[in-house]
């Protein structure tokens, strides 16, 4: 039973970590929209990772 | 020509004129369009390559109700209206903002997505985030790569004008409060799984042991557990605390009272025993507590603020912008720009921006939206004018007194704001009964307390937290508001926006709805009356002309020569207009329309404009709506008159199935409302009542005995609504942010009163199922906790338990069913403008 002693105290930490990890989630707007990102694995735009990375340039320049 | 005739618009699901020939290839196939505006958004949507926002959509999209003017959003750019709506963006990174524009039109998933995907190609924007049930868009930008005007303009020709949120309008309010709520629901849930495994493992390890665990094992788990559940406990029962707190101070006792101090008695008395004794402890009992009166919490906030669609009317009743005289000349500014002592010109068609007085001009000025008045009243220097009110005709040059708070519509809109947030009366006798019932908890528990103490003074704690818990009132002080409010979002997502839930309790217990003619029965839309020709132009001939015409135009008026109006005159446009072309087509707005067909060039509009530019005099009789068509020496002049509208049938038919009464009280003359109650199939009718009349006739009818509804237009209404029992008020775009009445049936036809109707009985069902099942749970439950035969964990679950119950039950209302296409649209379209010009 000497095993729960680091096991228990170890699954605190990683509820501090979850804990920590869904306010950086809140704090970062990943509940506020919860309509469209669903739509958006539908559109099979093939020119997505171009738009992407040109949208990428235009912010650098 | 599509080769299989396809009946409605593509874009906005309107039928389509038979021989329009408006198509657009989308998807590789050619879909029809029924009128220039659609398809200047259609086509904008496809070379954006976002077409598959067609295959996305749930909602059909909202026909343009005017065309776009690019230049309207230029003031938009000044530093000053940047400055005032716009803040530093929250990375803080130079020369970015982020603020909150109100689109109109948004209606499902499908448009977010649009937006965002739309926004997401000019340089320089960060976030575009919005948020469907209540068209706020969050946009995060660089002014200085991308200038909001053409943000902007853009959005108008995506079909979705938008209106400059004023700051601090409670979106981030109501954001913030979310976020919140989110971050103890959070916490409360993962604590509670860690709190219950620990205690799990107690369970367990008693009944595999046959006994209880070694002393120092148990010890640990306490310990543990005691250090997840407090800090768990102290954050995440935050609200409660607040508001128990809140209410002791005001004196009186609330729900959350005997809620915070079941919490704070079961967490000392465990952690004091964790700690000095030996016992049994209540942390999973806690935080469990503490979760699910959470998410109850967390669904009530959630309906309450989804149903607040009407919101930001303010914004939307005003102008984009204000012409300010400089001395050189003019200047286009940002509202927030004007102070008292500046002059503004507003021409004819244009909204006036703030409160002042008439300097030098003359015009006619529709004060419908603030002050209820129809008719647009003439205005002359030294008159005042008020800020929202649409001129008419001519032009003026205000000198402004009054702006933004300041000004009387924004008082209006306070006032309704202050109204919606009323406690309903079901509500607050609910909370009556709640508080009675929360002194009746806490004496029964001191009497039990003092029982157990005389019996075994180790039970006192166990008992008395049980009956704290297990009584505790929350469904039934949950059951009505969550009812309300999900009855409320339904309703708004039909498009019925409810400004005074108590109207909801008494929809069920209707014997008469009176219903208005013009403007209820009959909607803003356009239909051709009767038409005059001069100078050998054919009747048919005319209307097919203006048909081909007015298919350049997006003016509703333009709706008139279209099919699918049941005139007898459109049916003949329909038909003969297919083989028309009009050439070099040129549309003006606030005044008509031109092209030339067979190589004659043709007026169609207003009479003192067509007659201007024709160059020939026609004589026009003053009353009603009259358009003029002119070319190559001919004329006709086309009488409009409102069209009814839909869906009128169907809600008479639904209330007298339902045995109600409906009677129609009209201020027309007899033979027209005598038709037009024979067409609608109601028995009683009043005509030529003026509104003391219907105030009578409503009064008449309460006497003798009967609860009345009134259904008017809201405006010319006012004081008939006022005295009925059940009032609703048929209003779109600003004007709903005007009327008083229970009920605003937004949209042009009737199809959503017709499910308010059908709506509140079962409204008044769920709230009578939750209650009964609230009062029997409680009256149960609390003596079997006073003898000591629930312990504190199951009498968590059980108060758990019934408020999620209800919370679900109420839910039911909230789904929205039989949305029809195009009935709720919330667009700003100040109905006078559909009648003014074409």
């Amino acid at each position: 039973m000497k095993a729960i002693y680091i096991l228990i105290p170890l699954s605190l930490v990683l509820l501090g970590i979850a804990i920590w990890a869904f306010f950086w989630a809140v704090r970062n707007d990943q509940f506020d929209d919860l309509d469209t990102p669903a739509l958006d694995i539908l559109d099979d735009d093939e020119n997505e990772h171009e738009r992407r990375e040109t949208q990428k340039r235009e912010q650098i320049s | 020509m599509p080769s299989a005739p396809e009946t409605t618009c593509y874009h906005c699901g309107e039928p389509v004129p038979a021989g329009a020939d408006l198509s657009l290839e989308i998807d590789g196939r050619r879909r029809p369009m029924c009128c220039a505006g659609c398809r200047a958004v259609a086509s904008m949507i496809r070379a954006a390559g976002l077409g598959r926002y067609y295959d996305f959509r749930t909602e059909l999209a909202g026909r343009p109700e005017r065309e776009a003017d690019p230049g309207r959003f230029a003031a938009w750019d000044r530093a000053a209206v940047l400055d005032y709506h716009a803040v530093a963006a929250d990375p803080v990174e130079k020369g970015r903002r982020s603020l909150v524009l109100v689109l109109e039109n948004v209606h499902c998933a499908a448009c977010a997505w649009l937006v965002r995907r739309y926004l997401e190609r000019f340089a320089g924007i960060g976030e575009a985030r919005l948020d469907v049930s209540d068209g706020r868009l969050r946009l995060d930008f660089d002014p200085a790569r991308t200038p909001l005007s053409t943000i902007a303009a853009g959005l108008e020709a995506l079909g979705y004008p938008p209106h400059l949120d004023a700051p601090g309008s409670g979106a981030e309010r109501d954001r913030n409060e979310r976020r919140r709520m989110l971050k103890y629901l959070i916490v409360a849930a993962l604590g509670m799984m860690q709190v219950m495994s620990y205690a799990l493992a107690g369970y367990l390890g008693a009944a595999a042991a046959g006994g209880s665990m070694d002393p120092e094992t148990g010890h640990f788990f306490r310990l543990v557990s005691m250090l997840v559940a407090v800090p768990v406990a102290l954050y995440a029962g935050q609200p409660f605390y607040r508001s128990a707190l809140a209410h002791l101070a005001r004196g009186h006792l609330g729900i959350d009272v005997p809620v915070a101090a079941a919490i704070l008695l079961a967490l000392f008395s465990s952690v004091a025993l964790t700690l000095f004794g030996d016992g049994e402890v209540y942390f999973d009992s806690v935080v469990m507590f503490i979760f699910f009166l959470l998410l109850g919490r967390f669904a009530v906030m959630l309906a309450r603020q989804q149903s607040g669609a009407a919101q930001s009317a303010l914004a939307r009743a005003l102008p984009a912008r204000a012409r300010r005289l400089t001395a050189s000349g003019s200047e286009d500014v940002g509202l927030v720009e004007l102070s008292a002592g500046d002059r503004v010109l507003v021409a004819d068609g244009e909204v006036v921006p703030a409160d002042g007085e008439v300097e030098s001009g003359n015009g006619r000025v529709d004060e419908a939206l603030i002050s209820g008045e129809s008719e647009p009243r003439a205005r002359a220097p030294g008159d005042p004018v008020l800020a929202g009110s649409l001129v008419t005709g001519g032009g003026l040059t205000v000198r402004v007194t009054a702006t933004g708070r300041a000004t009387v519509l924004s008082g209006i809109v306070d006032l309704l704001g202050e109204a919606r947030r009323r406690r309903p009366r079901l509500a607050r006798l609910a909370d009556r009964v709640a508080g009675g019932f929360i002194v009746l908890i806490l004496v029964a528990s001191a009497i039990a307390a003092l029982a157990w103490w005389q019996i075994d003074p180790a039970r006192v704690i166990p008992v008395v937290l049980s009956m704290l818990v297990v009584a505790c009132p929350c469904a039934l002080a949950l059951g009505t508001p969550t009812a309300l409010a999900a009855a409320t979002r339904g309703l708004a997502a039909d498009g019925v926006l409810t400004a005074n839930p108590d109207a909801l309790e008494a929809v069920p217990r209707l014997t008469h709805v009176v219903l208005d003619k013009t403007g209820t029965l009959t909607g803003p839309a356009m239909r051709i009356a009767g038409i005059e020709v001069h100078g050998g132009l054919g009747r048919d001939r005319a209307i097919a002309i203006c048909a081909a015409l007015e298919r350049v135009s997006t003016h509703p008026i333009a709706r008139a020569f279209e099919a699918g109006h049941e005139s007898e005159h459109s049916d003949t446009a329909a038909g003969a207009v297919a083989g028309i072309a009009v050439q070099q087509p040129e549309s003006l707005a606030g005044a008509g329309v031109s092209g030339v067909i067979d190589g004659v060039r043709y007026w169609l509009g207003r009479p003192d404009w067509v007659s201007d530019r024709a160059g020939i005099d026609i004589d026009v009789p003053e009353n009603g709506t009259r358009v003029v068509l002119a070319g190559g020496g001919r004329c006709a002049v086309i009488r409009l008159e409102a069209a009814p509208r839909r869906g009128g049938r169907e809600l008479i038919e639904q209330l007298q199935n339902a045995g109600v009464e409906v009677v129609l009280a009209s201020g027309d003359r007899e033979a027209a409302v005598a038709e037009t109650a024979r067409g609608m199939g109601i028995a009683e009718y009043h005509a030529g009542c003026s509104p003391d009349g219907k105030l009578a006739l409503i009064r008449r009818l309460q006497r003798a005995g009967g609860v009345v509804a009134m259904l008017g237009d809201g405006i010319n209404d006012a004081p008939v609504l006022a005295g009925a029992d059940v009032s609703i008020a048929l209003a779109e775009g600003a004007a709903i942010a005007r009327t008083q009445a229970d009920l605003v049936v937004t949209g042009r036809d009737l199809h959503p009163a017709a499910r308010a109707f059908e709506l509140a009985p079962r409204v008044r069902r769920i709230v009578r199922q939750n209650l009964g099942w609230a009062l029997a749970y409680n009256a149960a439950a609390l003596p079997l906790a006073a003898i000591g035969l629930i312990p504190p964990w199951a009498a968590a679950i059980g108060m758990s338990l019934s408020s999620l119950g209800v919370v679900l039950n109420a839910r039911r209302l909230g789904r929205a069913r039989g949305r029809t296409p195009g009935a709720a649209r919330t667009g700003f379209s100040p109905a006078p403008e559909a009648g003014a010009s074409a």
